[in-house]
């Protein structure tokens, strides 16, 4: 029998061939980023520059690893789900969703493994001691700042510890959905599951999704698909540039875009196979750095690093 | 306003990172500081296209080397099968996986050639010569050879003694404006399937 396919119909067959999102596996997501940011920050690698920084996060990493054994929150109700349905919204954004009291406790238990772990510069300590005394109001008023990526207000010594905390938060609902919960959003640069900016993106190498390039959430560490060739920042597809460090790793690029001067980096599993998006991200500093002398702005920043705004460092100098 | 602070936020320099949680938890951004100055950037594009040999139509992504924006001449050194098609899903056949010789082919035609009759020997020509030969050879053959009507009466305003192969590859709107200039000149044979 003759078969012609109607308008939007090859567009409705290609979406449900591609696997559009890869939830996070609870299990093994912090390990992973752990063991790969000790082996980016090891003498020789890629990393090895901010090595004693890269290690520090890799215990915090641990951290969260072993606080998603125990820990868990309540998911969104059917009537929730439904709702962001409707109205085409993240699941459980990160901007509005209440959070419950017992993430509370996790900031301490990142901080335990941060007293725990070696040299520990003494800034480190205090940081943690700070994050410790914060009093619960303090501490959710810095987690809003955190979520909503509100540079003036968030405090930068302790963002990578309270960040950690939120994303194993995230990470422990994100990973209890279900790929069929979770739609997708009319703005495709945006996490589908949380509403968060991605950390990076990820050209994927296993049988499933081979070839295909994920954007990879910097809080929930959920994967939706965005063709290749296209500015995760503004949907542009023209003018867009691969920079890589000559004679460095071929697995990190920065993907840039001169429509809006924006670039994010960009993962070949390909070329490497423990490649992670926070931690390949936070370990290739250098190829920010060249980034910026270039022109290009970040899409957005690594949730274990953050910067004090310009203004508020120009403040600080003229203070002192 | 709000824009500015945003965007200077997200630019990572020495400057910045003065002030970012690396320095402020104690560690030292000198090594990576001075590292950045031994390192260059090296700028790459990939180009999304269709494959040329047949109708299936496959796409094609294009690796290159080379800045395009600084005149420096981009060299193309990878075709891979778009894994984003909904036509090929990142596969080609042996054909289009072999395209980059076709690129490379140190005997792919660039340029306008004519052999003429009973010669053994490729000349190269202008596209103004060959376009105009082309017009004009098909203009004697249609004065000789067009059917207005058959012997029976019947209107039919064909040419049959040319036909015509367009490109495999071509967009929706080119397979549409080459259709419209040849079904108007009479042709009836015509195709745009190279039959690999």
């Amino acid at each position: 029998m003759r078969r012609i396919l109607e308008p939007g119909q090859i567009e409705a067959f290609a979406e449900g061939a591609i696997p559009r999102l890869r939830l996070p596996d609870r299990t093994r997501l912090f390990a992973s980023r752990a063991q790969r940011l000790r082996q980016l920050g090891a003498p020789g690698a890629p990393g090895q520059a901010i090595g004693d920084y890269l290690r520090l996060m890799a215990a915090v990493a641990e951290a969260q690893q072993l606080a998603l054994g125990t820990f868990d929150a309540p998911l969104p109700t059917a009537t929730q789900l439904a709702r962001s349905h409707t109205h085409g919204m993240p699941l459980i954004h990160a901007g509005g969703w209440p959070r419950e009291r017992a993430w509370r406790d996790l900031p301490a238990q990142m901080c335990a493994a941060v007293a725990a772990a070696h040299d520990v510069p003494a800034g480190a300590r205090e940081a943690c001691e700070r994050l410790r005394t914060l009093a619960p109001q303090q501490l959710e008023a810095q987690a809003d700042a955190l979520l909503a990526a509100r540079a003036d207000a968030v405090e930068v010594a302790v963002a990578p510890f309270l960040m950690a905390a939120l994303q194993a938060y995230w990470v422990a609902l994100a990973s209890r959905l279900t790929p069929d919960q979770v739609a997708a959003l009319d703005v495709p640069g945006l996490c589908p599951v949380c509403g968060t900016l991605p950390v990076a993106s990820i050209v994927r190498a296993d049988e499933r999704s081979q070839g295909y390039r994920y954007l990879h959430c910097a809080l929930c560490a959920t994967e939706w698909h965005l063709v290749r060739i296209t500015c995760s920042q503004c949907q542009g597809t023209a003018n867009i540039a691969y920079h890589s460090i000559e004679g460095g790793a071929e697995a990190v690029r920065a993907e840039s875009c001169d429509g809006c001067h924006t670039y994010r980096k960009i993962l070949y599993q390909e070329k490497d196979p423990n490649v992670e998006p926070v931690a390949d991200d936070l370990a290739s500093l250098a190829l920010d750095l060249l980034m910026s002398e270039a022109g290009y702005h970040r899409g957005s920043g690594n949730p274990l690093l953050w910067q004090t705004p310009a203004e508020r460092r120009a403040e600080s100098v003229s203070a002192t | 306003m709000a824009d500015v602070t945003r965007r200077e936020f997200l630019k990572v320099t020495g400057a910045s990172l003065a002030g970012s949680s690396l320095v402020l938890l104690g560690f030292s951004p000198t090594a990576a500081l001075a590292e950045v100055r031994e390192f260059k950037l090296a700028r790459a594009t990939e180009t999304r296209n269709t494959c040329p040999y047949c109708a299936v139509a496959c796409g094609v992504l294009m690796y290159s080397l080379g800045d395009r924006s600084k005149n420096a001449r981009s060299s193309i050194f990878h075709i891979e099968g778009d894994p984003d098609h909904p036509v090929n899903r990142g596969t080609l056949c042996p054909k289009g996986a072999a395209l980059i010789d076709f690129i490379h082919s140190p005997s792919r035609l660039t340029r306008p050639e004519y052999r003429a009759p009973g010669s053994d020997k490729w000349q190269p020509i202008s596209w103004d010569e060959a376009l105009g030969r082309i017009a004009k050879l098909m203009k004697e053959d249609r004065d000789a050879n067009f059917v207005a009507r058959t012997p029976e009466g019947l209107s039919v305003n064909r040419w049959l003694t040319t036909g015509m192969l367009a490109a495999s590859a071509s967009s929706n709107e080119v397979g549409y404006l080459t259709h419209k200039v040849i079904r108007s000149l009479g042709i009836l044979s015509f195709d745009n399937q190279a039959r690999v």
